[in-house]
């Protein structure tokens, strides 16, 4: 017994009725595709809706958990400040205390504790570089501003690349949670340019556009690829965008070959300053 | 035919017509029941007394979907007055459903 094929159910489509249906496709308004043998119930609102709702969940615990690592922080730093930065002060002190005690004919004891208090001003600074490094207490102090030009400064010394910073802000006061992240932010992107680039010239902008702050970071090295820029193991890239996020900002890279990188962070202004700022040319 | 005649019959008369819609949707998924919904405001809100509207789950009735040849749910015919209308989706356009039932003119 031979079997016959069924033919094929054609539906006729007008143009105009095809470009309405892609529309309603395209908007995710069809939750039924009616086939010839089948009924295919297609939920892709529903799983977009959840989709977005959990990518806004993800964003959110990114952004408590740099808060709370932020908070963290500062506990570490200011523990490490009062205890070990008062331990090692006495602790000079003493030595100096003994110093002025040892005979001057005792030669070699003159010179270990010579030798002992250069290691504890050496320890004391490292207390304070490592104090400041998790929290960088100048920010509080000095803003946002002044902080960056500081840092530029010291990544010029400490890698040799040279560093240049602009700006058109004056006097503006940010809000502690923004300027902490705005600074990690440059902080990270400066470790990849001293890291990956093979720089020799960096620069950090900071400037004031159209109700955004955007900042810059931009270096004449090998320049960064697109894969680098979405690979999932670009860990200090992904917090970077996490921390632009948490501001309702954007981060993005552009780089080519032999043109060098640059990363341009652009935030409501409304999300980060709280002073009247002054701009200058 | 001239420009005043396919002008007459771009355009609903007024009054007096019963206005007859097949509505095709799958269970009671999320754009189907918005489509029910929609579909019930906008007969109430502008053909008040003078509409029918015949609602046909596909996975009850996958028949009668072949026959008008719906590909997709929700699916709105028009089957009266003449001449016959299809809208794709969830009808939540309120202008672009009415102007494609004729019931405004297409502002577009």
């Amino acid at each position: 017994m031979s079997h016959r094929k069924r033919p094929v159910h054609r539906p006729k489509i007008r143009m105009k009725e095809a470009e309405a249906l892609v529309w309603a496709l395209k908007t995710h308004q069809v939750d039924g595709i009616v086939g010839e043998r089948h009924i295919m119930v297609c939920r892709m609102k529903e799983v977009e809706e959840k989709l977005e709702s959990s990518r806004d969940q993800v964003r959110a615990l990114a952004a408590s958990l740099q808060s709370v690592r932020e908070n963290e922080k500062a506990v570490i730093a200011r523990e490490i400040h009062d205890e070990f930065g008062q331990a090692l002060t006495i602790l000079q002190l003493g030595l100096s205390w003994m110093a002025g005690k040892v005979d001057p004919k005792q030669q070699p004891v003159q010179e270990k504790i010579r030798s002992l208090s250069a290691l504890v001003t050496a320890m004391i600074q490292s207390v304070q570089r490592i104090a400041d490094e998790l929290r960088p207490g100048v920010l509080n102090e000095l803003g946002l501003v002044k902080t960056l030009k500081a840092e530029a400064r010291e990544f010029e010394g400490h890698t040799g690349i040279r560093c240049r910073f602009e700006t058109n802000l004056g006097k503006a006061t940010f809000d502690r949670v923004g300027s902490v992240a705005i600074f990690r932010i440059a902080q990270a992107a400066l470790t990849n340019v001293a890291r990956h680039a093979h720089a020799s010239r960096a620069m950090i902008a900071l400037l004031k556009r159209n109700r955004h702050l955007i900042l810059t970071v931009q270096d004449d090295g090998q320049g960064i690829t697109k894969k680098k820029v979405h690979s999932h193991h670009s860990l200090g890239i992904i917090g970077m965008r996490e921390r632009a996020l948490a501001l309702d900002g954007t981060l993005t890279f552009s780089g080519s070959k032999g043109k060098g990188t640059t990363m341009t962070v652009r935030v409501p202004l409304s999300r980060v300053l709280i002073g009247k700022e002054s701009v200058s040319s | 035919m001239n420009a005043r005649k396919r002008e007459r019959r771009r355009y609903a008369k007024p009054g007096g017509e019963t206005y007859v819609f097949r509505l095709f949707v799958v269970g009671a998924e999320s754009n189907s029941t918005q489509a029910r919904g929609n579909l019930a405001r906008l007969c109430e809100e502008h053909l008040k007394g003078r509409y029918q509207i015949e609602t046909v789950d596909v996975l009850k009735d996958a028949a009668t979907a072949h026959k008008n040849n719906v590909l997709v749910t929700p699916t709105l015919i028009l089957i009266k007055p003449f001449p016959k209308v299809t809208v794709f989706g969830n009808l939540s356009d309120t202008r672009q459903v009415l102007a494609a039932l004729r019931l405004i003119g297409d502002e577009r």
